[in-house]
């Protein structure tokens, strides 16, 4: 009941001082508000990278020399040294692996891509086997894939990933049309579905080609990555075992060595990205909590003031019986409360901050029930926090310097 | 029904420690129902004596039973449980809490005993009823006249039923008119039984109390029967 009333004087407090209530309130909405927008667009990230991660699919790994691995400069030159694989390695791997469903391999270059005036630089050139399309999700928006008969035959036929056909054909059906990789013209016989950005990055700027013409005319050490499906995921682990023995043999690597090549599968990678950002993350969400530290001391200057100001009140309330603990409870709910109202406003802006960062940037987010509770108990916790030492100055003064106060 | 013994208080001033000798052994005795006024000049110590009889304060020495209980050895706390239940303060600048209405003003000691909030509306309305201000019970104290004020203060000083009313310089801040209608009131108090301490350096307002104890340097230099 005494707290119901203390709430109810803040509240009241509240609204009799606009001014100073928008004063006190604006740190910790703008403190709990950056910390949700942060939390919700990391969420979003986390959420995002993870189902991309996850389409790479549960039953499915690759195997390259480490470049997809690269986490620092000493990475880099231990990988550059390796061997690259070859397409004999896939073969190899095909006899070796039992448990291997279907084996790829894809190859990687980028090149300008041209339409009559039309062109494109850096598009991501993808040589690949014809069951890749198999192993990993590509789907058609129109024509069809390049064949195993054009794999075999090194033909000069392109898959081209959506943005390409965007660019290149605008208003044009792109099929049986010839492009130019490079120096060489290809017909486009197949167009891709939209795949959208990650990270701001188009994942529709490809061009698919046989890996057997892409190495004749690009060249054969271009970081070929072998893909491996599994039937069920109950055979990842050994599959991955048994071709790990067959490269390894391959590449003589001695028993004691580490491998000189990186299994990777959608794990792998989410532990990569983990790794990455966490830190980052991390030092996001330490930094968005200063403005709420910052919001606190303004929470606990303005219950001084308060305090102060109602040094009269706080005597009234003495002479007619109120203990230490009723008016160190009024003035702590008071501070509480006011932290918690601007805590939810915080929320109620983070959110729509976050939910405009999501609009119109690439990056994602997501709101969720977690971070918006863990935003009000911090507000919470700020207001208790910085509210105690002026409700204990409150509750320490003698009623009759307080009825004395002018 | 108050009795103190020997009562000092000494306050040290400032930093170095300059004594004030406030009171210097005061023993006074007030039976129930007794209309008491304590006179006295300024620096004269009745405020002391009235922050010590109204348990705001404790004596550096001597001792002060209140309905025979020894009240100068209580805590804070201790000391807060007793003037909400037995004492009731009427001030000169009347102390209602600004932002808070009549009704709400007067409920204030109910809600430190824990009343329910039902039986507190109902007390406190009475309360107000008795000093005649039914109609102004949603009445911010800023929107309400001098002597209504101080008649909601009395509300809050009767609304616990306390063994004694203190009420200092009450008519302190009012013209005389209103003064008068404010002193009636206590008069009546006391007809219906309540003790009430009355303290004032006007001889006409303690002319309404019927027994009257002049204080000079912080002794009782007089006590005497009025009527």
């Amino acid at each position: 009941m005494q707290f119901l009333e203390s709430i109810g004087v803040a509240l009241k407090s509240l609204i009799a001082n606009k001014l100073r209530s928008i004063l006190t309130l604006i740190g910790v909405i703008i403190g709990v508000m950056t910390v949700i927008a942060v939390v919700s667009i990391i969420a979003g990230m986390n959420k995002y990278v993870a189902d991309q991660i996850s389409s790479l699919g549960s039953t499915t790994f690759f195997v390259d020399a480490g470049w997809r691995t690269i986490m620092s400069e000493e990475d880099y030159l231990k990988v550059l040294k390796r061997k690259e694989f070859t397409l004999q390695d896939m073969e190899a791997v095909k006899k070796g692996c039992p448990l291997c469903w279907k084996v790829g391999a894809e190859m990687v270059a980028y090149r300008k891509v041209k339409y009559r005036e039309k062109y494109l630089s850096d598009v991501e050139i993808d040589g690949s086997t014809a069951n890749i399309t198999e192993i990993s999700d590509i789907n058609l928006s129109s024509g069809r894939y390049p064949s195993e008969f054009e794999n075999l035959h090194n033909r000069r036929v392109a898959l081209i990933g959506w943005e390409v056909a965007d660019n290149l054909f605008p208003g044009q059906d792109p099929l049986e049309k010839d492009i130019k990789i490079g120096n060489y013209y290809f017909r486009v016989v197949g167009v891709a579905e939209k795949r959208g950005t990650f990270l701001g990055i188009s994942q529709d700027n490809f061009v698919m080609i046989p890996i057997t013409t892409f190495n004749k005319l690009f060249g054969t050490k271009r970081f070929l990555a072998i893909f491996v499906k599994v039937e069920s995921f109950g055979s990842m682990q050994e599959a991955q075992d048994q071709v790990r023995l067959v490269l390894r043999a391959r590449r003589h690597v001695p028993y004691d060595k580490p491998d000189d090549f990186a299994i990777m599968t959608s794990d792998t990678f989410m532990e990569l990205y983990r790794n990455f950002t966490s830190t980052a993350f991390i030092v996001m969400i330490g930094v968005s909590s200063i403005a709420l530290v910052v919001g606190g001391i303004v929470i606990m200057n303005i219950m001084l003031v308060s305090v102060t100001e109602r040094t009269r009140e706080i005597g009234i309330r003495k002479a007619v019986g109120a203990k230490k603990k009723n008016i160190l409870w009024q003035f702590l709910v008071e501070a509480v409360t006011v932290a918690l109202v601007g805590g939810l406003i915080g929320v109620i802006l983070g959110s729509i901050i976050a939910k405009i960062v999501a609009a119109t940037t690439p990056l994602p987010a997501a709101i969720e029930a977690w971070s918006v509770i863990t935003g009000l108990i911090i507000a919470t916790s700020v207001g208790l926090f910085f509210g105690i030492f002026p409700a204990v100055k409150a509750a320490k003064l003698d009623p009759i310097a307080c009825l004395r106060y002018e | 029904m108050i009795k103190t013994q020997n009562l000092w208080k000494i306050y040290e001033i400032g930093n170095e420690k300059v004594q004030v000798q406030a009171l210097r052994g005061v023993d006074l005795e007030v039976e129930k129902g007794e209309y008491l006024a304590i006179m006295g000049p300024s620096g004269s110590g009745k405020s002391t004596l009235m922050n010590l009889i109204g348990c705001l304060d404790t004596p550096t020495q001597g001792e002060y039973y209140l309905n025979s209980r020894l009240v100068s050895q209580m805590n804070d706390d201790e000391l807060a449980f007793i003037r909400n239940k037995e004492i009731g303060f009427v001030f000169q600048t009347f102390n209602l809490l600004p932002r808070a209405t009549a009704l709400h003003n007067v409920e204030l000691p109910l809600i430190y005993n824990g009343t329910e909030s039902k039986e507190r509306i109902q007390k406190a309305k009475k309360a107000l009823e008795m000093v005649d201000l039914t109609d102004r019970i949603t009445h911010k104290p800023n929107e309400l006249s001098g002597g209504e004020r101080q008649r909601v203060a009395i509300a809050r000083a009767i609304v616990n039923n306390p063994s004694l009313i203190l009420a200092d310089e009450p008519t302190g801040n009012l013209d005389t008119a209103t003064g008068a209608e404010i002193m009636k009131l206590v008069d009546r108090l006391h007809s219906e039984g309540n003790t009430i301490i009355l303290i004032t350096h006007e001889a006409d307002i303690a002319a309404h109390a019927h027994r009257a104890i002049h204080l000079r340097d912080g002794k009782i230099e007089q006590d005497e029967k009025v009527k």
